[in-house]
């Protein structure tokens, strides 16, 4: 056994005094979350996913090749046009797409469309095409399309000749807004109905959390189809959205407001808050200042869970046209233009906006696994 | 010397973290013998408790063990195997029982299945031979009634059964080799010692080896044969406790022995005012018991009638075991907890009966420290913000250079660095931030301050230093306290009278020094004898 003593000397003074304050760059608590979720490698993935998708959303119009009510009448049920790098010949070329040739079928007289070799466009950047407003201003320069103003449908199109690329484009801005909307009402709602329930105690937090548990209790989807029923059938589409939105924020605050009740309950009741009482501090500020800074984690992480379903519960609805009207395009709406099965034969590519379905909730999932790791006050690593 | 059953050489251990790596421990060697108890001793963050994880396969997944680490159990380097092949070992060979009894039994298995589930684990018994065998080792571990004991749920018993049902479940498998991670700091003083004088009997008997960790140096004297310290993952001192304990070599060594709490109050001045007084204090709380159909109220008297002044100047000391209503008492005298009835007058001013606002101008002149120093600071403010708060709150100090001077002055007052004002809670040691907390309650020049237990959370060296900061603030800042405790050392050095409280009823009161060297209740005697001879 080796027999392993410091020298004494070294450490003959440095415990003395208790006072040897760390020296090193002070790390606040969000630096220290940032620090743990950039170890996180699926939460990263997701959070550039999320932005990407987010930016999408924002520059749709200049990302678009046309906009969603742009119909090329030549072009009904076109299949998606892959952009190719290598030419016919062999060797690298320009990125191109193919034209088609139409067929029809001798027996069922059903149109066919063959990638047809002759039929070569060129694809460019920065194209002019039809006109679209960005912050106010109209533009007709699109970022992506075919050289020269021929036609290019990347995803095809659908039974009225609409780029179904475009739609998507746009379709996630309606579909991220309502998201957004309800992700931040709901938010709001559920912290301030929380909070008082949780803070005051005693009978207000009796009837609210009744309140809670009748909202709760609703059989949610009947729910739904009925306050679109009511709405008249030519409605605005736009009061629609908003309707849409606002029954989705009723049914949605009642799960945060009776989480973070739960942890005002227990927070009111730390030291640091009886310590606040104690120098003498109202209501107000131990809320504010003590309170709620504490539960931002919670409520942030919540945040980023509730948007996914909010995406998945506006497709679902506006899918089965309750939700979301045309010619508002969401990714719902474009997914109603596949309900019978013929069509889905007929054009599988319509299904485009199923694979941003997932990878948008796949990747707000990510993220917020990921900011849930990194803010537990709990890990030490 | 027989040969060691366990050594560990050269051991160490780092942490990988997001703010860089930790190394806990760092070449850490020692061995300990069948029959032998060697006790390792250190401060909290010292590397004890993360070595004898490392002898269990326990580690956090973050935790990397050095190359050279080799921890030799019987002959076999257990630091290279498998987990499959610990499992084996663990709870029939190596036995460990955890500081924390509330939370190391599952709530919601009985007793006797808990402490079966160890011995099938590793061997086959029939049913009625399992549980003769159970009710033997809670019968051995000198558990009242273990028939009864055997059917019941953890919640039914107290901290320190739960202790001896911990034990219980360790000897099981008679195990060669047990480690206590500080297995009595979370118990009264009167259960420690009971607790403490079951192990040294149950190691008689069986020969065990015992690791012991604790930080209580009083624990190391009464029970060990070798002692190790430990400081920042180094080993500064070993040797025979006796040894050790009569010839400190190393200064840390000498440092921690000598850190007792010591000295004496300052003596009263013959007439002080009273600035604090309660008289006739009652506070009761509803327990609700039987069923649905048939609710009962039971009255649960956390404190019956008591009365205490606090004079100017005087240091009050509330004493009891966890459960004896000391907490609830302090809180009601400064309006902070539960009040109910009774008077309290603070500096002339009858004060029971006002409302939250119309306390506002008594708060600045009365305040508080807590005992967690963890919780009793907003991990999400700079100490600048937690300290500044009751200023902005009561309007002192009209611009933030006048409340800057007043924080710095406050900061200088207790020993702590200006440069910690824009610092977060999270990097300061237990008593820097008890420091603080001490330092937010002082920054509104209170005359009085309710200290409730704020050094038990402690380290034993650091709370000798809390001590004298109290005692020097209280002169210099003309303080009263009212010191609620359970360690009898700590009231002897700060307290210039006492009272005894045991389920809510004051027991006995008096001068601290009448008091503790001429007990006059039984319970007193009990308090007293734990805090002064550990094993009596």
């Amino acid at each position: 056994m080796s027999d392993h003593i410091t020298d004494p000397a070294s450490h003959a003074h440095d415990f003395e005094m208790n006072a040897e304050v760390a020296t090193g760059p002070s790390l606040s608590y969000w630096q220290l979350v940032r620090k743990r979720f950039a170890r996180n490698r699926t939460g990263v993935i997701g959070a550039i996913i999320c932005c990407a998708i987010i930016f999408t959303a924002l520059c749709a119009p200049f990302l678009a090749p046309y906009t969603p009510a742009t119909k090329d009448r030549s072009a009904i049920y076109t299949p998606p046009q892959m952009p190719r790098f290598i030419a016919q010949d062999g060797g690298l070329t320009r990125p191109y797409v193919l034209g088609f040739a139409e067929e029809m079928h001798p027996v069922t007289y059903e149109i066919t469309f063959q990638p047809s070799p002759e039929k070569r466009v060129d694809l460019a950047l920065f194209v002019q095409g039809p006109e679209y407003q960005f912050l106010g201003m109209n533009f007709t320069t699109h970022f992506i399309g075919g050289a020269k103003g021929a036609p290019v449908h990347f995803l095809g199109t659908d039974g009225l000749g609409r780029d179904v690329f475009s739609r998507m484009l746009y379709g996630s801005r309606i579909t991220l807004l309502m998201g957004m909307i309800v992700m931040g009402m709901a938010c709001v709602i559920g912290t301030l109905v929380g909070v008082t329930s949780g803070y005051l105690g005693g009978r207000t937090d009796t009837v609210i959390q009744r309140v809670i548990e009748f909202v709760k209790s609703f059989p949610d989807l009947p729910l739904y189809l009925a306050l679109v029923a009511v709405l008249p059938r030519r409605a605005d589409p736009m009061l629609t959205f908003v309707m849409f939105a606002a029954i989705v924020v009723v049914l949605k605050w009642a799960d945060l407001a009776r989480e973070l009740r739960g942890k005002v309950i227990a927070i009111r009741s730390v030291e640091f808050v009886r310590a606040a009482v104690a120098v003498g501090a109202s209501d107000k500020r131990i809320i504010g200042r003590h309170i709620i800074p504490n539960m931002s984690s919670h409520i942030i992480v919540w945040a980023t869970y509730v948007l996914p379903e909010v995406i998945l519960l506006e497709s679902f609805l506006s899918f089965l046209g309750v939700g979301i009207q045309q010619p508002m395009v969401s990714w719902g709406v474009m997914l109603n233009a596949v309900r019978d099965f013929q069509s889905l034969a007929s054009a599988p590519w319509l299904l485009a906006p199923v694979g941003m379905i997932i990878l948008s909730v796949l990747a707000f999932n990510a993220l917020g696994d990921g900011l849930r790791d990194a803010m537990d006050p709990y890990s030490h690593d | 010397m027989t040969d060691p059953i366990l050594s560990v050489e050269n051991a160490k251990i780092s942490f990988h973290t997001v703010a860089g790596q930790i190394d806990a421990v760092k070449n850490v060697s020692f061995s300990v013998a069948r029959g032998e108890t060697l006790a390792v001793v250190g401060e909290s963050g010292s590397g004890k408790s993360v070595t004898a994880r490392a002898i269990m396969g326990m580690l956090a997944s973050n935790a990397r063990v050095g190359e050279d680490t080799k921890i030799l159990f019987d002959g076999d380097d257990i630091s290279e195997w498998s987990d499959l092949q610990l499992q084996d070992i663990r709870g029939r060979r190596i036995a460990m029982i955890f500081q924390e009894p509330l939370t190391s039994l599952n709530p919601v298995y009985k007793i006797g299945d808990q402490v079966g589930e160890i011995i099938t684990a590793h061997r086959k018994i029939s049913k009625a031979d399992l549980k003769r065998e159970v009710i033997r080792l809670l019968d051995e571990v000198q558990l009242p009634d273990p028939e009864t004991r055997f059917s019941q749920y953890p919640h039914e018993m107290s901290g320190g059964q739960r202790q001896r049902v911990m034990i219980a479940m360790a000897l099981a498998n008679t195990p060669d080799l047990l480690i206590a991670d500080e297995p009595t700091t979370a118990l009264d003083v009167t259960v420690q010692a009971e607790i403490l004088s079951l192990l040294k009997d149950l190691q008689k008997k069986h020969g065990m080896a015992v690791i012991l960790i604790t930080h209580d140096l009083t624990v190391v004297s009464k029970v060990s044969d070798k002692v190790v310290v430990m400081r920042q993952g180094e080993v500064v001192e070993r040797g025979d406790t006796q040894e050790v304990f009569d010839n400190p070599r190393h200064p840390y060594t000498q440092h921690l022995i000598n850190s007792d709490p010591k000295g004496h109050p300052d003596p009263l001045p013959e007439t002080a005012e009273p600035v604090l007084s309660c008289s006739d204090m009652s506070i009761s709380f509803l327990l609700k018991s039987g069923g649905f159909f048939n609710p009962k109220l039971k009255e649960l008297k956390a404190v019956d009638n008591i009365s205490a002044t606090i004079h100017k100047g005087e240091t009050l000391g509330i004493v009891g075991e966890s459960g004896s209503g000391k907490t609830t008492l302090g809180m009601a005298m400064i309006r902070l907890g539960h009040y109910q009835k009774g008077e309290i007058t603070f500096q002339g001013d009858r004060v029971d009966h006002l409302s939250r606002k119309e306390l506002q101008p008594y708060r600045t002149r009365m305040q508080v420290v807590f005992q967690d120093p963890f919780s009793s600071l907003n991990p999400r403010m700079i100490i600048r913000q937690i300290l500044e708060e009751g200023l902005i709150v009561n309007n002192i100090g009209g611009n933030s250079a006048e409340r800057d001077a007043l924080l710095r002055q406050a900061l200088d007052d207790v020993h702590m660095p200006h440069s910690a004002l824009d610092r977060f809670a999270h990097e300061f040691s237990g008593g820097q931030r008890q420091r603080l907390a001490i330092a937010r309650a002082i920054v509104l020049s209170p005359e009085f301050i309710l200290l409730d237990e704020p050094t038990s959370a402690l380290d034993l060296s650091i709370q000798a230093q809390i001590i004298d900061l109290l005692r020097d603030l209280r002169r210099k800042r003309d303080l009263s306290y009212v010191f609620i405790s359970h360690d009898l050392k700590v009231v002897r050095a700060l307290c210039h009278n006492v009272i005894v409280m045991q389920h809510g009823k004051v027991v006995e009161t008096g001068p601290t020094e009448q008091v503790l060297t001429d007990p006059q209740t039984p319970y007193t005697r009990r308090l007293v004898d734990a805090a002064f001879n550990v094993l009596a």
